[in-house]
């Protein structure tokens, strides 16, 4: 149950930035708002469901966004890859720590996307942009990584604490 | 506690796969494509819905906020200024769109059936990637590499086409090239995208005749774009650099982040 609301989540999180933020002029407020349910799900709930949750979030980006085809599915699974190697060398204990998670993961996943992007032809030119975003992103989605929790929180608190 | 290890196994497996698609492997790409389009047919209808919410938030930026500033200006504002404010607003707001669509209807009237007006529903999620969605696909006559255009100026080409929507690559973005000629004088160049908001005008010699303010318009040539639409502003010539080209820095006629709507050019 708890996975299909991180994918609901992830999916309705990612459109409403694809259709809402787009009137915000300024290109840094683009959070990754699938990199908080991918970390989530991997950390707290069982990894099948990180696993799928990473693929899902993956199609989602591909469909939003003009990256080439494969591109976020590789990334999202490689984050879900390396959170699940971090599951057991990091502790998750508030929302300020699960902040700094994620964006530690949007770093990651620009650095991985740079650098696949300078082996691979023709998508060599985004490099520097992608560099320049890093942190901002980083930043945002952190931010949002601390309202998310503190919402996951308050579902879990209202609805699941029989689980 | 250790993760399954078949859920190991199926993620490296589908890194492997997904890397495939990524490098243009044609068996992985040409099934990953049905599946890409097939969710985007899904997509296309829920864009549409979350972005109808775009015009009250739209209006909100315009009205709200610009009332925030007023009242910073001046406190002694009353009740009553404020709503007659709003109300010039939205006078303003729809005198704007008015202006707008009339200049989009003067330039589809001459060639009727070569011109799909389309709505901008979104845009990347990336910022990455300079993209925006529109709400014409497939079922409007869309196909890849159509010329995107405003009655201003060029926008971009379509690049993926879906059932319902379109995404459409801006000439910001890195990747986008567009064969331009000076106006008025006989110097050609190619505009490219730097992922920021000017693009940069390269392979203009040192003999070449250009000057700051000189406007670009396309040439044609590049089997995409029509003749003769303008494409930009030069806003610096820098003719100290080092080589046989100048470095140019060019401003486009859109602002792609204040965009509503866009003209397709459905004739190739």
């Amino acid at each position: 149950m708890k996975v299909y609301i991180f994918i609901l989540m992830g999916i309705i999180l990612s459109f409403l930035e694809s259709s809402l933020l787009s009137y915000i002029p300024a290109e840094f407020l683009k959070p990754d708002v699938t990199i908080p349910m991918i970390v989530y799900t991997t950390f707290f709930l069982n990894t099948g469901a990180g696993l799928i949750v990473s693929v899902i979030m993956g199609v989602i980006q591909e469909i939003l966004s003009a990256s080439p085809d494969g591109s976020m599915i590789f990334l999202k699974v490689l984050i879900f890859l390396l959170t699940l190697f971090f599951k057991n060398k990091l502790f998750i204990d508030s929302k300020y720590s699960f902040s700094y998670v994620c964006a530690g993961a949007v770093v990651c996943e620009s650095l991985i996307y740079a650098f696949l992007s300078w082996i691979a032809k023709g998508e060599s030119r985004h490099i520097e942009n992608i560099l320049f975003f890093m942190l901002p992103n980083a930043v945002f989605t952190g931010f949002l990584a601390i309202f998310i929790f503190s919402f996951v929180g308050f579902l879990n608190m209202k609805f699941f604490s029989k689980d | 506690m250790k993760a399954p290890l078949i859920v190991i196994i199926s993620s490296i497996l589908i890194l492997v796969v997904s890397f495939f698609i990524f490098t243009g492997t044609p068996v992985f790409l040409k099934n990953y494509s049905k599946i890409k389009v097939f969710c985007g047919e899904i997509a296309g209808p829920a864009l549409k819905i979350f972005g109808r919410p775009l015009d009250g938030i739209k209006y909100l930026f315009n009205t709200y906020i610009n009332l925030v500033d007023t009242k910073k200006e001046n406190n002694m504002l009353k009740k009553r200024i404020g709503e007659l404010e709003l109300e010039n607003q939205k006078i303003h707001d729809l005198e704007e769109e008015n202006k707008r669509l009339k200049s989009i209807l003067k330039l589809t009237e001459k060639n009727p059936g070569n011109y799909t007006v389309a709505r901008i529903i979104g845009e990347d999620v990336k910022n990455w990637f300079k993209c925006m969605i529109i709400d014409k696909g497939r079922d409007d006559g869309l196909k890849e590499r159509m010329p995107v255009i405003t009655p201003k100026g060029i926008v971009g080409q379509v690049v993926e086409v879906n059932k319902w929507h379109s995404k459409v690559m801006t000439i910001g973005d890195a990747n986008s090239s567009v064969d331009v000629n000076v106006e008025g004088r006989e110097t050609r160049g190619i505009l490219e995208g730097t992922d920021h908001n000017v693009l940069r005008l390269k392979y203009i010699t040192k003999n070449d005749e250009i000057e700051v303010g000189d406007k670009l318009v396309t040439s044609g040539k590049d089997g995409i774009y029509p003749k003769g639409i303008p494409a930009g502003i030069v806003i610096a010539v820098n003719k100290n650099k080092a080589g046989i080209f100048y470095d140019i820095e060019v401003m486009p006629y859109n602002n792609f982040k204040r965009l509503d709507e866009v003209i397709v050019i459905k004739r190739r």
